[in-house]
């Protein structure tokens, strides 16, 4: 039987991935990484980096050749912590976000 | 006459601080409204803050009420007063029906929204604005309480607390026609009511 999956919000998929990015730490995560830990299609995730790439939340780093490297910037970093705590505020009342 | 006074004085001070913390919520509510376009966030700030609006007005109307009463006799006063009395009613009804189209719960989760409906009984034509006040603030705290059911966070206990407390005030008011006790009791509910979820604010915040 097919599960239903929740409806995520774009804010939603875009958080699910900057986390999916800062859990790899320093190192950074590459796109795989990132679409596996986010669960989203190949399309999505290359709209949704470039828009993290243009908000400077997150910092694309080449590593020569193919290979592409994320990390989260200062302002990605502080965004998270901030969204954690609207998360909070707003579940206190049930509007999700 | 002096315990008249000295009434008027807390109730002034308790509401003053009583819309200073709306405010503060309304303002958190906007930050997060402008991060996550989420407009439900902006309903609960607008309710917040016309909650602020109505409590500052009755801090205002209420010291020119008395320093009017006390310039030119008791007839241009009490005009004043009942507008003061009929804004103020008017406006936190408002915010609670803000609060309740806020937290009701989405149509995909929540198809039956039992709570919302009660606003629909008819019959409820009620000349005292407080019965309507309740009855709004009585959808706004069931939703809070499926809300809490439904994820058990401890802040949702704070929003449930707060409300409930809100709705307290309002049912004291009731019963404190030339009855002091529950005049103050109303006005220290309604106190409670907006410092638990000041407390919310604060802990979601860390």
């Amino acid at each position: 039987m097919n599960r239903k999956r929740p409806y995520r919000s774009k804010m939603r998929i875009l958080v699910d991935m900057m986390r999916a990015i800062q859990g790899e730490g320093e190192e950074g995560a590459g796109p795989t990484k990132v679409l596996y830990a986010a669960n989203l299609s190949h399309d999505r995730l290359t709209q949704y980096l470039e828009e993290l790439v243009e908000k400077e939340l997150v910092i694309e780093k080449d590593q020569g050749g193919e290979a592409r490297i994320y990390s989260l910037t200062e302002k990605g970093r502080d965004f998270l912590v901030e969204f954690v705590r609207i998360e909070r505020f707003s579940e206190a009342f049930g509007i999700e976000i | 006459m002096q315990t008249e006074i000295m009434l008027i004085r807390i109730d002034l001070i308790l509401e003053t601080i009583g819309a200073i913390i709306a405010f503060a919520i309304s303002h958190y509510a906007n930050t997060a409204y402008k991060l996550t376009r989420e407009k439900r966030l902006s309903d609960l700030s607008t309710g917040f803050l016309v909650l602020s609006v109505s409590m500052f007005g009755r801090v205002i109307g209420t010291i020119y009420f008395f320093v009017l009463a006390d310039a030119s006799g008791s007839g241009e006063a009490l005009s004043l007063r009942n507008i003061v009395i009929i804004a103020y009613e008017a406006l936190r009804i408002m915010a609670y029906a803000l609060f309740a189209l806020s937290t009701r719960r989405g149509v995909r989760e929540y198809e039956n929204n039992a709570p919302l409906m009660l606003l629909a009984l008819p019959g409820l034509i009620d000349p005292n604005l407080e019965m309507i006040a309740i009855i709004v603030l009585l959808v706004v705290v069931l939703q809070a309480l499926i809300n809490y059911a439904s994820n058990r966070s401890r802040f949702a206990l704070y929003v449930v607390i707060g409300f409930l407390f809100l709705l307290l005030s309002h049912i004291f008011l009731i019963f404190s026609f030339n009855e002091y006790r529950g005049y103050i009791l109303s006005q220290l509910s309604q106190f409670l009511g907006l410092i638990a979820l000041l407390v919310m604010l604060i802990k979601a915040g860390r």
